[in-house]
């Protein structure tokens, strides 16, 4: 599973938005988390924003299963439920095959 | 293509620029202890575009080449451009706790964009063609452009044209049939020196008499007769010191001004955005320090979010931090911060199309965003002082904490004498504690205060300026008509 990531840009974060990355990193060794570009597409994407406006631009970026986005470090349990929930998915799609 | 820090860095290397500072050509200002400071601040502001983290708000799409450009070269397409602008700043002033000088640039691009439009309509000249095709060539190559509109002004109750001296306002000298030649000098010009072209804008609205001081273009800053001579801050020399370190407060970043000297430039046609259309300049003032005031809605707002942060370190330092007063005062300190924030973000949210399609702030509440910051920025620093204590100022200098030289009874050393009686909290050492009381002293009153102080004053006009304007845009008549319908006056 590739993950696309975007940071907000940080003008004033009310948490470490590299860490939490890193923490949703150390749970999900098998996810290949890259830093979101224009014109590749993702199986998801996770959108990092540093304050309730999550300002982030995201429309540029296409994704398979669509996006996640959280602003505060108690959404790093929810996101991790959301990657566990399209792994599960990804790997019935597999067993059908 | 966006350049790394270290590639603007080397690309300032290639220029010519010729700088004289305490009556001498500066060869290397480059290296220059007292220049350094500031170059660092601008190569923050490419260093940040290539950070993942920083990226959304430091890069933009190009409306003229499509490509991603750093955002301080864009032309604002939206309200959300105009958010994201006030962002990046607070961001920017939270990474160097100075001015990093490149938004003088970027105001310059848009208010000459969108005047250029207007002046081609009512005139059929080609200026706006000629700035579009300027504006690709910086973009392409991530140029840092200096803004420059302060004219010396000479006797304020003059003219331009009624001056004593007419190089006091920059002017036409000549016309050619290839460009024209141009004289004068603009001052308190920020980042100038670190930049590697100037974009010249009248200083103040224009009569029919001053057509010949009616005029913009652009330049290289190694340009064949233009100089600057470096502005001295407070304290500047401090940087000169060896091994000065704790002592400079903020050894890495610090801001710069320069006067520019227009010694008979040559400007060629295809670099000249107003040449004698006096009615234009005005308006072209008013949409640069429009754009201006905005932005110090969200410079300040970052150096002031470092403020206040050694502020509080300061208290923790000092062993205060529990104390009531101190922790009001630092909700203080924060209020009249995103109060600030408030207006930078509220002007640019009622941002609206211009003609030529790029997006202008709301005056009224830009002009109200400055004005507040002609006046916050010095309460937030009288708090920071009280909170500090008067030892920011007489503290020793970091050699005697680091001295050797034995001055007690026992053999004590002057750095043994030092450590004891300026030691307090145990959660920091004793140069942790200097180090935040030399920024805040810095800040408050040293070289940075250039910046957070006075620049906040008189930068992007002083506050008599902000009054005229809001005085215009104040809608007084629409509020005596609500008044009259309350009170039942027909």
């Amino acid at each position: 599973m590739i993950c696309g990531v975007r940071f907000c840009g940080g003008c004033n974060p009310r948490y470490d938005r590299g860490k939490a990355l890193e923490k949703i990193k150390e749970q999900n060794k098998d996810v290949d988390f890259r830093i979101a570009e224009e014109g590749e597409t993702y199986d998801h994407l996770l959108v990092i924003g540093g304050c309730t406006n999550c300002c982030a631009s995201h429309c540029q970026f296409s994704t398979r299963e669509g996006l996640t986005k959280m602003w505060d470090e108690k959404h790093i349990n929810e996101v991790l439920k959301k990657i566990d929930e399209i792994k599960s998915k990804e790997k019935a799609k597999q067993n059908i095959k | 293509m966006l350049m790394t820090g270290d590639q603007y860095i080397e690309s300032l290397r290639k220029l010519g620029t010729r700088v004289y500072m305490f009556g001498e050509k500066i060869d290397n200002w480059i290296d220059h202890p007292m220049i350094r400071p500031s170059i660092n601040c601008v190569k923050m502001t490419y260093d940040l575009a290539h950070d993942p983290q920083y990226v959304d708000l430091m890069t933009a799409k190009s409306n003229l080449t499509g490509e991603t450009v750093n955002r301080f070269g864009h032309l604002h397409q939206s309200t959300d451009d105009l958010r994201k602008k006030v962002k990046m700043q607070r961001l920017c002033g939270q990474k160097t706790a100075s001015c990093f000088q490149r938004c003088v640039g970027m105001d310059a691009f848009n208010a000459v964009f969108s005047t250029t439009f207007e002046i081609d309509k009512k005139c059929g000249t080609k200026y706006h063609e000629n700035f579009v095709e300027y504006l690709k060539y910086v973009q392409n190559n991530d140029l840092i452009v200096d803004g420059a509109m302060t004219d010396p002004k000479g006797d304020r109750g003059l003219a331009p044209h009624a001056q004593k001296d007419p190089d006091l306002f920059l002017h036409i000298k000549e016309k050619r049939e290839d460009g024209i030649v141009v004289r004068g000098a603009k001052c308190h010009q920020t980042g100038s020196i670190n930049s590697h072209e100037h974009l010249i804008m009248p200083t103040q609205a224009m009569g029919e008499d001053d057509k010949a001081y009616a005029v913009a273009f652009a330049c290289p800053s190694d340009v064949e007769g233009l100089y600057m001579v470096y502005g001295r801050q407070s304290c500047d020399t401090r940087k000169m010191e060896p091994n000065a370190d704790v002592d400079l407060g903020n050894k890495n970043f610090g801001g710069q001004e320069a006067l520019v000297v227009f010694d008979d430039v040559f400007i060629p046609n295809d670099r000249i955005f107003l040449c004698e259309e006096h009615e234009f300049a005005g308006m072209l003032v008013e949409r640069f320090a429009g754009y201006h005031r905005q932005s110090y809605g969200g410079c300040k707002v970052g150096v002031g979010d470092v403020i206040i942060g050694a502020a509080a370190l300061a208290a923790d330092y000092n062993g205060a931090n529990k104390a009531s007063h101190i922790k009001d005062k630092l909700i203080e300190m924060t209020h009249l911060n995103e109060t600030l924030y408030c207006c930078g973000i509220a002007c640019s949210a009622e941002g609206y199309p211009t003609e030529a399609g790029n997006y202008q702030i709301d005056l009224l509440l830009a002009n109200v965003c400055k004005q507040n910051v002609t006046r916050f920025p010095y309460e937030i620093v009288r708090l920071a002082e009280d909170i500090a204590g008067g030892l920011m100022v007489t503290m020793p200098s970091s050699i005697d904490f680091n001295s050797d030289l034995e001055v007690g009874r026992n053999g004590e050393t002057l750095a043994e004498v030092c450590n004891k009686f300026y030691a307090a909290s145990d959660t920091c050492t004793t140069i942790e504690r200097m180090r935040i009381l030399r920024f805040l002293e810095n800040i408050c009153l040293g070289s940075s205060a250039v910046g957070y102080r006075t620049e906040s004053m008189h930068g992007a006009g002083s506050p008599q300026a902000q009054r005229i304007m809001i005085a215009r845009q104040g809608n007084i008549n629409a509020k005596k008509e609500l008044a009259k319908e309350i009170a039942g006056i027909k």
